[in-house]
């Protein structure tokens, strides 16, 4: 597979790009939080975010 | 009126957000509707599958109306329509009515196709990935934080929650048309509504390009709401020993943790998207394009690059979910779960990063059709799943049956240097005229 690499340097990004780019970032923060959290609650027997506990 | 594109990108989020929350508040009381209407197996599995029902019937009608009335005033009508019959979904005492009502209330599902086509009216092809993701994830999410957070908040008492959600939808909805703006310039607003006719919807469902960009959001999309339906069940009947091997003996308890490993999907699906158009992004902007066949010639081809790529780590994935289960072990096929989740959003981002630029005179249109008939794949999965002589080889089966021969198409589709969405069944002025 012949890969193709080369930057296009004539676009710059405006400022409100690495913004969104932060928030991105905090999104997937949240989605690993989110995994480690329930499997930990739920391999330890205590139901995960979504239950009560027991 | 002043504004911002952002402000646009916030406007069209939050409606989606609280769409979502709206479409599975439904699932998210599930347990008390089902008691306090003494529902029998049968009217509650049609109740759960009806919010499915609208989707790829109604989101293109959706993206259409987008285009043509501009995506506030699409908004607007969504949400006044769906906040209402919240409310009066809060008021009702009989199955009938609940299940009217709130049959009404999941077509707040369409509002995907009404932002979609709107962030693609404000931002530039250069971060259209980031934009895109960062409006669909965020959007996304509503339904996982829905399930989290609404039996926290109003532990059974559903109608005090559907009240509340319809009134927020009606303020976000006049939110919405007051600071909304159809587009960065009146052209633009005004070539998406020229194209809007049903000659051009025509031309858009017979392109082989936009059909390959539905199999492949039926891969992802259609997949992570079919997961959604079918996951916790699979943990329980799959895995049952070993959950209750870790210390949850009743049924109740099981069920608990089949659901906090489906919400794990779930999340992932959805976070991970802005990334997932981020990425795209990059490879647009490093010009990657690792893949034969699929073309170089495009402004917009390592954007193509990207999604074949996501479309095959799902596809490994899928046959990673059935190797685990096979093995037994609950950790594992939890792990791959996680990774499985992250994948489809990988697709779901990448996808979405194509169509405006690929359908930039009719965004609402193929918006519609790609992110609309595309559920069917919900419907599709899980009854494969669920015939698998095993329970774990339903993924393998739909990878290798399904997923393959998708990729194939998507591949050949994408082929064409010039203009691959132009063609189809029927050529592009045997559907628009000469002039077109």
């Amino acid at each position: 597979m012949g890969g193709s690499i080369g930057r296009d340097s004539n676009y710059s990004y405006e400022p409100w790009y690495k913004y969104g780019l932060a928030f991105l970032y905090f999104e997937m923060l949240i989605a690993v939080g989110v995994t480690i959290f329930s499997l930990y609650m739920a391999f330890t027997g205590k139901g995960g975010v979504l239950g009560s506990g027991h | 009126m002043g504004t911002h594109k952002v402000e646009q990108l916030l406007i069209a989020a939050v409606a989606f957000f609280w769409c979502f929350l709206m479409w599975f508040a439904t699932a998210a009381f599930s347990p008390s509707i089902l008691v306090k209407f003494e529902l029998t197996n049968t009217q509650f599995g049609i109740l759960a599958s009806s919010a499915l029902w609208a989707a790829p019937i109604l989101r293109p009608v959706a993206g259409f109306m987008a285009d043509r009335l501009g995506a506030p005033k699409s908004f607007f009508i969504v949400l006044i329509i769906t906040g209402t019959m919240s409310i009066v979904s809060s008021q009702v005492e009989s199955y009938k009515w609940i299940f009217v009502t709130r049959a009404i209330v999941a077509m707040a599902g369409v509002a995907f196709v009404i932002g979609i086509q709107h962030v693609a009216q404000w931002f530039e092809e250069e971060e259209m990935g980031a934009a895109e993701g960062l409006y669909a994830g965020t959007g996304n999410a509503g339904a996982g934080a829905g399930m989290l957070l609404l039996p926290r908040l109003y532990g059974t008492d559903f109608s005090q929650a559907f009240l509340h959600l319809g009134i927020v939808a009606i303020i976000i909805a006049f939110w919405v048309i007051i600071r909304g703006v159809s587009a960065k310039s009146a052209e633009q607003a005004a070539m998406a509504k020229r194209t809007a006719t049903l000659r051009d919807t025509a031309f858009v469902w017979t392109r082989y390009a936009a059909v390959a960009l539905m199999l492949a959001y039926a891969m992802c999309f259609g997949l992570e709401i079919s997961m959604n339906a079918w996951i916790s069940g699979y943990y329980k009947m799959g895995f049952e020993d070993a959950i209750r091997a870790l210390g949850f003996t009743s049924i109740e308890q099981v069920q608990i943790a089949a659901g906090t490993f489906g919400a794990v999907q779930s999340f992932n699906a959805s976070l991970f998207r802005p990334f997932s158009g981020y990425v795209s992004d990059l490879f647009q902007r490093r010009n990657f394009m690792p893949f034969p066949i699929i073309t170089k010639a495009l402004p917009y081809s390592p954007r193509l690059h990207w999604l074949i790529f996501a479309l095959l780590c799902v596809t490994t994935s899928m046959i990673g979910l059935t190797l685990a289960g096979l093995s037994g072990s609950v950790v594992l096929s939890v792990l791959v779960l996680a990774l499985f989740g992250i994948c489809v959003s990988f697709g779901t981002g990448a996808t979405f990063a194509i169509v405006p630029l690929m359908f930039k005179e009719r965004p609402g249109t193929a918006t519609g059709f790609i992110g609309g008939i595309s559920c069917l794949g919900g419907v599709l999965y899980p009854i494969i799943y669920g015939n698998a002589s095993n329970i774990h080889m339903g993924y393998a089966y739909v990878a290798i049956a399904i997923f393959i021969p998708i990729m194939l198409f998507y591949i050949w589709a994408m082929h064409w240097d010039i203009a691959p969405e132009n063609h189809g069944i029927g050529s592009k002025e045997s559907w628009l005229g000469k002039d077109a």
